[in-house]
């Protein structure tokens, strides 16, 4: 029962969290005043009337208080409003474009996921060798190195120096590669994937080397060994497993701000995903776009840590939650 | 003579640290027969531990087998593939651990821990393994045992989690069974318990032991012979009786006056127990000569300089010091 | 007053700092951090003397020599409004410095005040001020911290806030800090916690030593070798933040920083590269040398962490 105890209450802290946000952004937006008026006030020709009425048409008349609550009343339907600057429906666009996002995050992520585990254990199990070195000494730079600027780099050698790959967007837009739609996906994704894979690698690395290489200076590791156990059960049954807890903070915050990291990449990439949308949104003043965003971002972080704790009961018995 | 289970011979182990090799243990021979006890003393840090790891070339790095031969039931284990010699480690030789709360995988089953063994080596399925498993922690009194293979380390007190320790070295019926300082990490109440069972486990089964410890007390009560260890290297190995009737190497004697004895009275001026002053020797630029020379209340200046060769002084007891009977070598 | 205590005082054992010295030095990779991040204290002290241009010149491109590559002239090329790169980046690192320490600052401050007082009070103050923490980290940061730059910049339009120098760069690295709180009050906590109870704070006590002192003296100067560790690898990520909000396009664009620079450059990467890699080469050792820095600084100060 404590654990649907503890469950319950996370829910109601996160609901709490997602309220606050709402009401800090919201509030923050509307100090700004009327967006309508700041983004038409400059073009010829608008009068008093036009902006009156494409502000109502926004739902952008009434209080603040008002406008708040029809906001979150809407959103309780699952209605996020409608985009100032693409007059299109927030919730659509949101699930369009995110997809795009996800598309590149989670191969990345679980390319990093694998890599990582295997530089580990290469590492770890032959600590104080040149292997360790070269590991250790490997995702430390990629670790420091900003992600973004990995990517330009991948740019400059792959699409402009070599050729092979392009440099942006999610599809060509004429000349599909082997004139495949899938062909043409995947050949866009390999530098967004790369450069994700790469950067998260490193830090997972980093984490999960120094873990493994604890849990393996333990007791149970040699009493395994002792038992007889092949290496590699005891390397991947008794001490990954182990060397994973400590790190599942991290993995819950990799899975958690997959979105919220996005706008980075997909401005190095041009990837017309949820991040790319969101600095858009941003510089137009788009505030349905914003809030909804914010919104989607903080559900999946929020999301994501619930079931990181759950990830600790279900891989360590001595946790309980409560 | 029949050929002993096990005999060490010339075991050196090394650790590679930035500041130079440290000889942890630096040369070290001992046998033991059939079914016999043998136990190894010797303050921490003199090798004791070490030397039991490197039987099964389990030292971890840095540190590392750097010369010696472990034959065993005819074969040198430093010598045999990793895969031959896992179908050595926990079926013909086994090990209970010193401390048993961390020797245990805690996240996994007390079931499923000693069913993977018991898979692994004998193949079985899951039932007779759980069979299997159930005898053996009844044999080594733990208490509803049915309940137990499905709790985890942490629910466990430490004295059944030393039981389950022994159960899982048992699990195969090991020719050999190395106990490294098993009950030190208990209270004293469940050290006795402890003792007692391996005792008479080692009666019923038949098995050979090597009992390290650092408590002259445990090995008076369990050892049939002694090795006394010091800074890396055998002092003197004599069977239980005679070493503590008759010892014969400086430390071994110092060992014994510093035990506590219910027959002396330590009252008076100055009546205090014993000790041994100083402390061991670094092990990185161990002394030339006797390790145990700057202690020593019988050193000469040629203990300084020459080191001493176990050398057989009496059937069955040999010791290392030159002042009793050993030959040296100039260092 | 002299010669009357006589007594020879016995020799003070190195105290924690020496002994973190001692062991620092040994650590390969911190002394290289530590040697990374004086190169970038040293080019920030000294960018106004080996610079070869003022970082605002631009009469490059008034030559229509702006997208050069490097030449005798502009060792690292000049970007695509004609500036010189290698002088913008040099002027870059005292921006980079600022953002990593102002914000760092106020980040440790509030943390370890927080952080110092759930642990030291406990109880109800405790639940409260961790809970806020919780708060505070599971917000996308970053994501908002792009928002509330953006606003923030309409809202002073028109303002007296509007004349402050580099507005926007400080407004960046006040939420850099205000955000960055969070991690340190958590060691903060723990540290305070656990130095209660210590033994040498009970005899404190019984000295009868103030709060005041107890808090200030010796509390805190035994928590900060941790907190220390978490300040260097903060400082490394406030630059990097700063460097990600301005290369989206909402840094200050006045201030010379090095996502600014990639911020302008990146749309001629094809064809003048060096804009962009140059700055990127200067975040990228700037950032090791503050995690290896904090690395060592682990090593140091919590050698049982790891060997």
């Amino acid at each position: 029962m404590g654990m649907l105890n503890y469950i319950a209450r996370r829910l109601l802290f996160s609901l709490a969290l997602l309220l606050g946000v709402s009401v800090i952004l919201f509030a923050l937006i509307n100090a700004i005043g009327n967006p309508i008026e700041i983004l038409l006030a400059e073009r010829p020709g608008v009068t008093e009337e036009i902006i009156q009425s494409v502000s109502q048409y926004y739902g952008l008349d009434g209080s603040v208080t008002d406008r708040y609550f029809t906001w979150l009343g809407n959103l309780l339907r699952l209605d996020f409003g409608t985009s100032i600057i693409y007059n299109q429906p927030v919730g659509d666009m949101l699930w369009t474009f995110g997809l795009e996002t996800l598309k590149i995050q989670i191969p990345g992520i679980l390319l990093a996921l694998a890599l990582a585990v295997g530089a580990s254990v290469l590492a770890a199990t032959r600590q104080y060798s040149r292997i360790d070195f070269g590991v250790i000494s490997g995702a430390m730079l990629g670790h420091s190195l900003p992600g973004f600027f990995f990517g330009i780099i991948l740019i400059l050698i792959f699409s402009y120096w070599l050729g092979w790959l392009p440099s942006y967007g999610a599809y060509s837009t004429r000349n599909l590669l082997w004139d495949s739609e899938l062909a043409d996906g995947l050949w866009h994704m390999v530098l967004p994937v790369g450069m994700l894979a790469f950067f998260n690698t490193a830090t997972l690395t980093l984490l999960l080397r120094s873990s493994l290489v604890d849990v393996l200076r333990q007791d149970y590791i040699t009493a395994a060994r002792a038992s007889g156990l092949p290496e590699r059960r005891v390397v991947m049954g008794h001490a990954l497993r182990n060397a994973v807890i400590p790190v599942l903070t991290y993995l819950g915050i990799l899975f958690g701000l997959m979105l919220g990291t996005a706008p980075v990449t997909e401005t190095v990439f041009t990837w017309p995903g949820l991040g790319a949308l969101y600095i858009m949104a941003i510089q137009q003043l788009d505030y349905p776009l914003i809030m909804g965003e914010t919104m989607i971002i903080t559900v999946m972080l929020v999301g994501a840590t619930l079931l990181t704790d759950i990830a600790y009961v279900a891989i360590d018995p001595r946790i309980r939650l409560g | 003579m029949a050929p002993p289970l096990l005999s060490v011979e010339g075991l050196q182990v090394q650790f590679h640290t930035r500041d130079g090799i440290v000889r942890a243990v630096d040369g070290v021979d001992y046998s033991v027969g059939r079914g016999e006890t043998l136990g190894i003393v010797g303050e921490s840090g003199s090798g004791k531990t070490v030397s039991s790891l490197a039987l099964l070339r389990l030292v971890p790095p840095p540190a590392r087998i750097a010369a010696g031969r472990v034959m065993f039931e005819g074969e040198d284990l430093l010598a045999k593939p990793e895969r031959e010699l896992g179908a050595i480690r926990g079926r013909r030789i086994a090990m209970v651990f010193q401390n048993p709360a961390t020797s245990l995988n805690p996240i996994y089953s007390i079931g499923s821990q000693l069913g993977e063994i018991l898979r692994w080596h004998e193949k079985l399925d899951r039932a007779a393994a759980e069979a299997r498993i159930l005898s053996l922690l009844d044999l080594v009194g733990i208490t509803d045992p049915a309940t137990r293979l499905r709790q985890y380390p942490h629910e466990l007190s430490g004295g059944m989690k030393q039981r389950i320790g022994i159960a899982r070295a048992l699990l195969c019926n090991p020719a050999l069974l190395l106990a490294d300082e098993p009950t030190t990490a208990l209270d004293v109440t469940i050290q006795a318990q402890i003792l007692d069972l391996l005792a008479d486990l080692r009666q019923r089964l038949g098995m050979a032991m090597v009992l390290v410890t650092h408590d002259m007390g445990v090995v008076a009560r369990m050892a049939d012979r002694i090795t006394v260890m010091y800074a890396g290297r055998v002092c003197e190995t004599a069977s239980a009786a005679t070493l503590f009737s008759a010892p014969r190497h400086p430390y071994t004697r110092a060992l014994l006056e510093s035990m506590p004895r219910i027959d002396h009275r330590y009252t008076g001026p100055r009546q205090l127990l014993p000790t041994i002053a100083g402390r061991p020797p670094g092990l990185l630029n161990p002394p030339a000569g006797c390790r145990f020379a700057a202690r020593c209340p019988e050193a000469m200046a040629e203990c300084r300089t020459t080191l001493p060769v176990e050398t057989v002084v009496a059937p069955g007891h040999s010791v290392s010091c030159i002042r009793h009977g050993s030959q040296g070598i100039a260092a | 007053m002299e010669g009357s205590i006589a007594l020879a005082a016995p020799p003070r054992p190195p105290g924690i700092w020496r002994q973190g010295w001692f062991r620092f030095r040994r650590n390969r990779g911190g002394m290289l951090g530590l040697v990374l991040v004086g190169l970038v204290v040293l080019v920030a002290l000294t960018c106004f003397l080996v610079a070869p241009y003022d970082p605002n010149d631009q009469s490059a491109m008034l030559r229509g020599a702006s997208r050069q590559g490097p030449s005798w002239a502009h060792l690292l090329g000049t970007d695509r409004n004609g500036y010189d790169v290698l002088s913008r980046v040099l002027y870059g690192a005292p921006t980079a410095l600022a953002v990593g320490l102002g914000a760092m600052l106020i980040a440790s401050i509030l943390g370890t005040i927080i952080g110092g007082i759930a642990g030291y009070v406990g109880g109800m103050v405790d639940e409260v001020l961790m809970r806020c923490a919780e708060f505070f980290l599971v917000i996308p940061v970053f994501i908002v911290i792009l928002a509330v730059v953006r606003l923030f910049g309409i809202m002073v339009v028109g303002t007296a806030l509007e004349r402050v120098p580099h507005l926007n760069l400080m407004t960046i690295i006040a939420l850099l800090g205000l955000f960055g709180w969070p991690p340190i009050a958590r060691m903060a906590r723990a540290e305070f916690l656990r130095l209660k109870q210590a033994d040498f704070v009970e005899a404190a006590i019984c000295i009868g030593a103030t709060r005041r002192d107890i808090l200030l003296r010796h509390i805190l100067p035994n928590a900060l070798p941790s907190l220390i560790v978490l300040v260097a690898l903060g400082i490394g990520g406030a630059i990097l933040a700063e460097t990600m909000v301005s290369f989206l396009g909402f840094g200050d664009p006045k201030a010379v920083s090095w996502g600014q620079l990639l911020y302008f450059n990146y749309e001629s990467l094809k064809v003048a590269p060096w804009g962009s890699v140059a700055p990127g080469v200067a975040i990228f050792v700037t950032v090791l040398g503050f995690n290896l820095l904090a690395d060592g600084l682990t090593d140091a100060f919590n050698p049982r962490l790891r060997q």
